[in-house]
């Protein structure tokens, strides 16, 4: 049963990657739509970041106590900085780190 | 991201011939090589969908096969939620399609590069098409397009991109087996930095800004209320913001 749900969500997943890759589809671009598509990738990821950083388990989450938004913002300045892909994810996950840490220990002592 | 290059888009450049197969794989490894930064950051994410997979009871085998061929992470790690809830097979379908329904906006970005290729070509360029593939193969200083030499950088890209996803998942399954906590780390965390450093340097004109902005806010609201097509309404929203705008910008000027 799982196989076959795998398999299936794999023809799913594969037919949203190829459709338009596919010449015999009579779709002809115009200039205007290529320059609207090429909004797609900044649109996308700020639609995959905002979700990650500010919504858990109990909805939006805006509290100083989020760690999430801590490391998000320092992510944000180091690239700003560095401009190094590698080098910022790294230190924005330790900083990720070392924030949830901080802040579960802090709510404790609370 | 290339908003720079405008309506009047410039010929595919002709030349740059690569007949070697030497240069083939020089084309393959230089790509490989290019797309590093994203595949190392993604190993975290890959680990905790193998460690979220067998601590859910899906089992290795099954969390192994989905990134093998399915090779979507935000759509794995949902279902893999909703198959440990034992929801059934039309529900999982159905959210399937939604989240992975973004795909469409990309094959039809790569349209122009990939559909003039032989079939084989298109159908592993298109299983391989990820955020990252495509956010990589878009860049602005992208000069490839055209070339000979652009479906093997492709290639080379999300072959690479897919090897490290495979290995990772199965890091995260034998980790998970250990450290049954993995998949509750904040690895996800790792994603948002990934897409962060991506994002931000890119942002070049108001328009892009406030296309950025009004995604954001309405993925937050739709993923607070749980609206699995949100993904979508906000990157289609952000994109006829960002373009209006600056399109609206240029035409005052």
């Amino acid at each position: 049963m799982n196989v076959l749900t795998i398999i299936l969500m794999a023809v799913l997943v594969f037919l949203s990657r190829y459709l338009f890759l596919e010449p015999k589809l009579p779709v002809n671009l115009s200039p205007y739509m290529q320059r609207l598509l090429s909004y797609a990738a900044p649109a996308l990821l700020a639609a995959v970041i905002g979700p990650i950083i500010f919504v858990h388990t109990h909805g939006v989450n805006l509290s100083v106590q989020n760690p999430y938004l801590w490391a998000g913002l320092c992510t944000v300045i180091l690239i700003m900085l560095t401009k190094r892909i590698l080098l910022t994810t790294t230190l924005g996950f330790i900083c990720f780190i070392g924030f949830k840490w901080a802040l579960t220990l802090s709510s404790q002592t609370l | 991201m290339n908003q720079n290059s405008s309506v009047s888009k410039a010929p595919l450049i002709e030349g740059q011939e690569i007949k070697d197969e030497e240069n083939y794989k020089d084309t393959v490894r230089r790509a490989a090589i290019d797309m590093m930064p994203l595949s190392v950051a993604v190993v975290p994410w890959g680990v905790m969908v193998g460690a979220y997979g067998v601590a859910s009871g899906l089992g290795a085998f099954n969390t192994q096969l989905l990134s093998l061929i399915v090779f979507a992470g935000t759509a794995q790690l949902v279902v893999i939620g909703m198959m440990a809830s034992g929801l059934g097979l039309i529900s999982i379908l159905m959210t399937t399609a939604l989240i992975t329904s973004r795909h469409l906006l990309y094959s039809m970005a790569l349209r122009e590069r990939i559909a003039p290729l032989p079939w084989p070509w298109r159908y592993g360029l298109g299983f391989l098409l990820t955020d990252e593939f495509f956010v990589h193969c878009t860049k602005a200083q992208d000069s490839r397009a055209g070339t000979q030499a652009d479906r093997w950088y492709m290639l080379g890209a999300g072959l690479s991109f897919y090897l490290v996803w495979n290995i990772s998942t199965a890091i995260g399954i034998v980790a998970g087996h250990w450290l049954p906590d993995l998949a509750h780390w904040g690895l996800d965390f790792t994603v948002a930095a990934i897409f962060i450093a991506i994002l931000f340097p890119n942002i070049q004109t108001w328009g892009t800004g406030f296309c950025v902005l009004l995604s954001m806010i309405i993925a937050v609201y739709c993923a607070a209320n749980e609206m699995k097509l949100g993904l979508m309404i906000a990157t289609i929203s952000g994109m006829v913001l960002g373009y209006a705008l600056d399109r609206w910008r240029e035409s005052n000027q």
